[in-house]
């Protein structure tokens, strides 16, 4: 592992081959260019082999599960072809699945857009006990989901509502049992606005700390520039922070949406699709088919239908990262 | 009255009036974010008749606070062992994130490596493969290497996605450190393995922290492995634990729920919290440097 050629020692890094080493070993593999190859890719080895055993080999295997019929109780599968996808495809909560799924990632990214926008843009401006705010409002995404679910969850209990007892002492709702007493998570609608709620709850705060990030990134001579030469402030907005934030976030609606629709616990815990399948989402879906129910193959190949969905936020992400590196 | 004398009081005023007006605009926030916390903390020491008084105030105690939820916890589930697993999980997955990512950041950011970028991109991506779309394949492997039901499943599923975070994030941290003190190192006579052990990481050590801070936190969020992979009692982490064992049937154990909950997700948030920054630059770093 020295370094040490016959010119001299040479820096790391130095991309010259030096001739003498070339000339006197015999062999490019020789030469300290390619023993620092060697010693990078040993070191990117044990990380590399992980992912690719843990995530590429499952990925590849879960397509072939959702082409076999695979049970928990049965260890050898026959290959069954697209049977999966095409009964998954036959089924009516399936395709209420996807349009919650729709529903809820849009909604509730709207949502998270709205407020995480609004607050950045308080939390940019200097004030006193800006750094207590930031921390406690950025409580919800930090809080583990499942941790912050049970306390909606009893939020939203159908009797003792803390929400219900608010509204009915100021008079927006009647008593407990009266018809406009809200079950949150009992009644279809309410339902899934609750479990969208939730989610909105949690990653706003995220919106806004990426958005605040990119904000403060943009130098401020730039839009002192802009206001010289008479821009106001949503022109400044559209054609001058806009433009520059863009790739934080494109990222941080990549992670964002990557969360939202792959996230179970909050649907789990909640209403775990109910009532009636009013909040049925693909995850909930394929974790009961495929756990729950046993049948791993017809899970895998529901799960696999959030690929699709998935794929735009990747390749965004992949571009964005792409496009800076050069 | 001169201008002199009224400049600093109208500026004063009106800092005064911007301030209110930023306190008003943040209030809805402040109360969206900190109000379930606390109902959660009040309904943690609430004696459990206080819970159900529908005509009393809820925010505050008709009946003496307790500890008696706590108690609960701890004598009559294995809240104990839940806490023990999750630090124990926690351990080993640090552990192993720590040895894989550590080398491969460092590889990505020092050493030249041909197609270094796309490798790093490459990694990183596997951070969004999402855990709904692994884990029934992932439920195979871990029968295969009969863990289930252990919370060993979790120790070797958990690195799916700290090591891709980790080794981004270390890859940007490695990136800061100096080339002199590693160049000063080899001209010394120490090898590249020699300079990266005797040099490189006694500086690194924070970005080794925040890598671990990270594999906990990130365990910490789980909840979708541990409910497929495991479902004894006494292997459960935390999150899992309280979200299934304190559920029995119809009947809902809210006090400890709660208390279950907030006693291991406050020191979590609190960690989160102060390494906040350090993941958002993790994620978006390399779009805003």
């Amino acid at each position: 592992m020295t370094q040490v050629s016959p010119g001299g020692p040479s820096p790391p890094g130095s991309l010259s081959i030096p001739v003498g080493a070339r000339a006197w070993g015999g062999g490019w593999w020789r030469t300290p260019t390619a023993r620092r190859y060697l010693f990078g890719y040993v070191l990117l080895a044990p990380a590399v082999l992980y992912v690719a055993l843990l995530v590429g080999v499952p990925f590849l295997f879960s397509l072939y599960l959702a082409m076999s019929d695979a049970s928990v109780g049965a260890p050898v599968a026959r290959f069954i072809g697209l049977e999966n996808f095409s009964s998954a495809l036959e089924n009516a909560v399936f395709y209420t699945a996807v349009r919650n799924t729709l529903v809820f990632t849009i909604g509730a990214g709207i949502l998270k857009g709205l407020l995480g926008t609004t607050l950045a843009f308080l939390l940019l401006q200097p004030f006193k006990g800006r750094k207590v705010v930031r921390a406690l409002i950025v409580i919800p995404f930090t809080l583990p989901i499942a941790v912050s679910v049970l306390g909606w969850k009893w939020m939203f209990d159908s009797q003792f509502s803390v929400i219900n007892w608010a509204l009915s002492r100021l008079s927006l709702i009647g008593a407990y049992g009266s018809p406009d007493w809200p079950v949150w998570l009992g009644q279809p609608a309410l339902a899934l606005f609750s479990v969208m709620f939730v989610n909105v709850w949690r990653g706003f705060p995220f919106s806004a700390i990426v958005l605040l990030a990119g904000l403060t990134s943009v130098p401020p001579e730039i839009l002192d520039a802009a206001k010289v030469d008479g821009a106001n402030f949503l022109q400044r907005f559209r054609k001058v922070i806009v433009p520059m934030i863009a790739p934080i976030l494109f990222i941080g609606t990549a992670f964002d949406t990557v969360f939202t629709l792959s996230d179970l616990s909050i649907v789990y815990l909640l209403t775990n699709g109910g009532p009636d399948g009013a909040t049925e989402i693909l995850p909930t879906l394929a974790y009961n088919t495929g756990i729950r129910g046993g049948a791993l193959g017809r899970g895998a190949a529901i799960s696999l239908f959030l690929f699709p969905l998935l794929l735009p936020a990747m390749i965004l992400l992949l571009r964005t990262l792409r496009r800076r590196q050069i | 009255m001169s201008a002199v004398a009224v400049a600093p009081r109208s500026h004063r005023a009106k800092e005064v009036r911007r301030h209110t007006l930023i306190y008003l605009g943040l209030a809805p926030f402040l109360v969206l974010a900190v109000f379930p916390i606390l109902w959660m903390a009040i309904t943690a020491i609430k004696q459990d008749s206080d819970l159900y008084l529908v005509d009393a105030v809820p925010f505050w105690f008709r009946q003496a606070p307790t500890w008696k939820n706590f108690d609960f916890l701890f004598h009559n589930t294995s809240y104990g062992d839940w806490i023990i697993n999750t630090m124990v999980i926690s351990f080993w997955v640090s552990v192993i994130t720590l040895l894989t990512a550590m080398p491969a950041g460092y590889a990505l950011a020092r050493l030249r490596l041909p197609f270094a970028e796309s490798l790093g991109i490459g990694i990183f991506m596997t951070y969004l493969v999402p855990a709904i779309i692994l884990f029934i394949p992932l439920a195979r492997v871990v029968s295969t290497l009969d863990l289930q039901d252990s919370w060993w499943s979790l120790v070797v599923v958990y690195p799916t996605f700290t090591i891709p975070f980790c080794t981004w994030l270390l890859m940007g941290f490695f990136k800061t450190v100096p080339f002199e003190i590693e160049e000063a190192a080899m001209v010394d006579g120490c090898g590249q393995l020699g300079a990266l052990i005797r040099v490189v990481l006694p500086v690194s050590w924070p970005g080794l922290i925040t890598a671990t801070i990270f594999s906990f936190t990130l365990s910490m969020q789980d909840f979708l492995y541990s409910l497929a992979f495991v479902s004894i009692s006494d292997q459960k982490p935390v999150p899992l634990g309280v979200a299934t064992e304190l559920i029995r049937g119809d009947i809902y154990f809210w006090g400890s729920l709660m208390a279950g909950a907030l006693l291991v997700g406050v020191p979590v948030a609190i960690l989160y919290n102060l390494f906040l920054d350090k993941f958002i630059t993790g994620i978006t770093g390399a779009a805003i440097k």
